[in-house]
């Protein structure tokens, strides 16, 4: 302590001995941002402007549970899946199929394959395409996401359903 | 109060789903619902999105591992289910994020839905004119009054980088209103 300056402005504690507080770095700094930021939240709307209609939430809970309920005899909603490319790879797997257990020669020439996908790509109904896709749920595809060739292809081969779709296969067609 | 970690449990035994979905929902409809609304604007929109993001919920709760609350990963999904609607809403249209937020505002005026002054629409229009996180931070923080600490847990985000995103969202909004304020009162005076 200093003497004779103890009850002036001046007066201070001596540098050796500190309070022993601390406070969090950039602590002064955050006291000027915030206040500036309360002053500027003062002057702001603060009300929901946002309505709804009156019974809303109250009708909210029974369509969400309408729609997470498994449904019987599920109907696949085939629009939700782009057609084209999915008949032309079923297409093409029962061709290929089809020709290796005729000729067991998986050696197929590319005309064959495409001349064959043209001629009985109409022939390819929408049963057997939702016969052929019974593993996948189609309420868990989003309809903005083609599905990939090779995801069809992997299915398909990994299917119980590969030698049913084959047998139905029209082979007087192909011969 | 629910017991969360209880009720997690029963959403992942399928005996029990059901039954524990449906408090959940009731539980958290609102809260998500108003989050999504701040965010997507239109009524129709957010109950879209609202609904999107149950389903993904009961969806995915098999596979939630507890390692963040329930309620800040529900928070989140909703969060990216609204952002992907905007997304997907601006590819349609051929539009940038931010042109598409800002049409989205600009048919509140029209919207039955909306019931604010003027000054209270210009809010909004600023809020639209903020980037995706500054927004963000803005709803949660002065809307929905929620901690940085319950923020930074849903936006994965630290608690300094959210107070700068606010301190700034909120300079961008003060000095929108105060620019906009002065067109609505010259426009009212003549």
């Amino acid at each position: 302590m200093r003497e004779n300056d103890e009850h002036t402005l001046d007066w201070k504690l001596s540098d050796d001995i500190k309070t022993g507080f601390t406070v969090p770095e950039n602590y002064f700094k955050g006291i000027e941002d915030d206040f500036s930021l309360n002053l500027i939240e003062e002057e702001l709307p603060k009300n929901n402007v946002f309505e709804i209609p009156t019974t809303y939430f109250e009708e909210f809970d029974h369509h969400i549970i309408e729609k997470i309920k498994p449904k019987k005899g599920k109907i696949i909603n085939l629009k939700k899946i782009k057609l084209i490319p999915v008949a032309a790879t079923i297409a093409l797997i029962i061709f290929f199929g089809t020709n290796f257990l005729l000729n067991n020669n998986p050696e197929l020439s590319s005309n064959e394959i495409v001349n064959w996908v043209d001629i009985n790509i109409n022939t390819i109904s929408s049963d057997d395409i939702a016969i052929a896709f019974t593993d996948i749920n189609f309420d868990d595809i989003d309809p903005y996401v083609t599905i990939k060739s090779e995801d069809i292809i992997e299915s398909l081969i990994n299917s119980d359903d590969i030698d049913f779709l084959i047998e139905d296969a029209n082979i007087n067609e192909i011969n | 109060m629910i017991d969360e970690i209880a009720l997690v449990e029963e959403l992942q035994n399928i005996q029990t789903k059901e039954k524990a979905f449906r408090i959940l929902i009731k539980e958290y409809k609102e809260r998500l619902y108003w989050h999504i609304r701040k965010i997507v604007i239109s009524h129709d929109d957010a109950d879209d999105v609202l609904q999107n993001t149950f389903i993904k919920v009961f969806k995915g709760i098999d596979n939630f591992k507890q390692d963040s609350k329930l309620y800040s990963w529900m928070y989140r999904i909703a969060t990216n289910e609204s952002i992907t609607f905007i997304n997907k809403r601006a590819r349609e249209r051929n539009i940038d994020i931010t042109e598409m937020k800002q049409e989205l505002v600009s048919n509140l005026q029209s919207d039955r839905w909306f019931s604010g002054n003027d000054i209270e629409l210009i809010l909004q229009e600023a809020v639209a004119t903020l980037p995706e996180k500054q927004q963000l931070v803005f709803n949660m923080k002065y809307f929905d009054h929620m901690k940085y600490q319950e923020i930074s847990d849903i936006l994965d985000t630290s608690v300094g980088g959210l107070k700068a995103s606010y301190f700034h969202a909120v300079k961008k909004i003060e000095l929108f209103i105060k620019k906009n304020s002065l067109n609505l009162k010259t426009k009212i005076k003549s």
